[in-house]
């Protein structure tokens, strides 16, 4: 079929049915998830398109899934204080390319009116510095020193609790990452690696891990 | 929404409910694996995918929008994203395993649509495209399959199977939006 090229309105809307399809390459795929995260008229598009095949998920056939959810909940939901295990997650950071990480905690009593601070993430120069603080139920990530990853790239938040895979809080790409979440409990490591813009196509970071900080000591 | 369960408890999540994400698993977790198994093929890898896909889900409740779509849909959508993500960050990316296993399901997937109102709009509109786009679009929602794979599959070139495909989804737009 060779008629009249498409529309761009019609190139978009293709673009966002490719993208939920799943036919696009990696790369596609990769800049097609990453303008769903800034373009929202395309992000409605996307999820026009989820929408419109919902009618093919029949499709799926069920299988019995073994009980995952302690797993599961051991990667999100921080538990009662024990003494972390340390090995894990240095051997997940180990090998990076990472700068020096600060550790700082107990401040929160000194700053009343501001949500409390769980930890900075820091090179040794203090060039990127990122604070993380806890209020009302969210995290809330700042950016209060440095610049964000140059273009193509992004700086990702990932938490770790000890001995589970990391998880992604989100992408830092502006000033301030807001995200709901618990108080992330001592001895968790919050880590941001540099990952292709859109963020970690697979889950877990695949990048240089640039900044890593365990959150500890007592408040 | 009262008769979207799931969307319920999405909700819940959302106002950090655990006994509600527990109830989310135990009621959809094994159509998601079963979304996973069929896409990624390999048990292990599921099952580490469908970690990933609660974790997700649990994280990004609070964007969910009950009046945006359903419960089990948005689920879905996470799953597959995830799904195919991990299928074109393989090496062999381009591989065709699994093509026969797709092709052999298709048609009871059919049936099976028909059921369903929604379902069956969906089926009349793929009927009026030509049967061999129809399956291409079919093969890679349900199967994963990349335009590498679905240009092996139908013998055509790289080029051609991409502008089928982009002609076949906004004719099974305008015909499903109808």
């Amino acid at each position: 079929m060779t008629d009249a090229p498409l529309t761009p309105r019609d190139a978009d809307d293709a673009e966002a049915a490719e993208y939920v399809l799943g036919v696009q390459s990696l790369a596609e795929r990769t800049a097609s998830a990453a303008r769903v995260k800034r373009d929202p008229e395309f992000a409605a598009m996307v999820a026009d398109w989820e929408n419109r095949f919902e009618g093919l998920n029949d499709g799926f056939d069920e299988a019995p899934a073994p009980n995952l959810l302690p797993a599961i909940e051991a990667r999100l939901f921080p538990k009662p204080a024990k003494s972390p295990s340390r090995s894990g997650l240095w051997r997940w950071v180990s090998g990076a390319v990472f700068a020096t990480a600060v550790v700082l905690l107990g401040l929160a009593t000194l700053v009343p009116p501001k949500p409390a601070l769980v930890a900075v993430l820091a090179t040794a120069d203090a060039r990127l510095a990122y604070e993380v603080r806890h209020f009302g139920g969210e995290l809330q990530i700042t950016r209060v020193a440095g610049v964000p990853a140059v273009a193509g790239r992004v700086h990702e938040l990932w938490l770790i609790a000890p001995g589970a895979a990391p998880i992604s809080l989100g992408l830092l790409d502006r000033a301030e990452l807001v995200v709901d979440y618990p108080r992330p409990p001592e001895g968790w490591t919050l880590a941001v690696s540099i990952e292709p813009a859109g963020g970690s196509p697979i889950g877990s970071p695949t990048g240089p891990v640039i900044l890593a900080v365990e959150v500890g000591a007592e408040t | 929404m009262t008769d979207d369960p799931v969307a319920l408890l999405i909700e819940k999540c959302a106002a950090q409910d655990r006994a509600a994400f527990r109830a989310l698993y135990r009621d959809t977790s094994a159509k998601l694996m079963g979304v996973l198994l069929r896409i990624v093929r390999e048990r292990a890898e599921a099952e580490d995918a469908l970690q990933e896909v609660y974790t997700r889900v649990w994280l990004r409740a609070g964007k969910y929008d009950p009046a945006k779509g359903r419960g089990m849909t948005w689920l879905i959508a996470i799953t597959r994203n995830l799904a195919i993500d991990r299928l074109r960050a393989r090496p062999d990316a381009t591989s065709d395993d699994g093509l026969d296993m797709v092709q052999d399901s298709a048609p009871r997937a059919e049936t099976r649509l028909v059921a369903m109102g929604e379902a069956r709009r969906m089926a009349d509109c793929f009927d009026t495209l030509e049967p061999e786009r129809a399956d291409a679009v079919r093969g890679a929602y349900l199967g994963g399959l990349s335009y590498v794979d679905l240009a092996a599959r139908h013998a055509v070139p790289l080029n051609t199977m991409r502008t089928w495909l982009r002609r076949s989804l906004l004719r099974l737009k305008e015909c499903l939006d109808q």
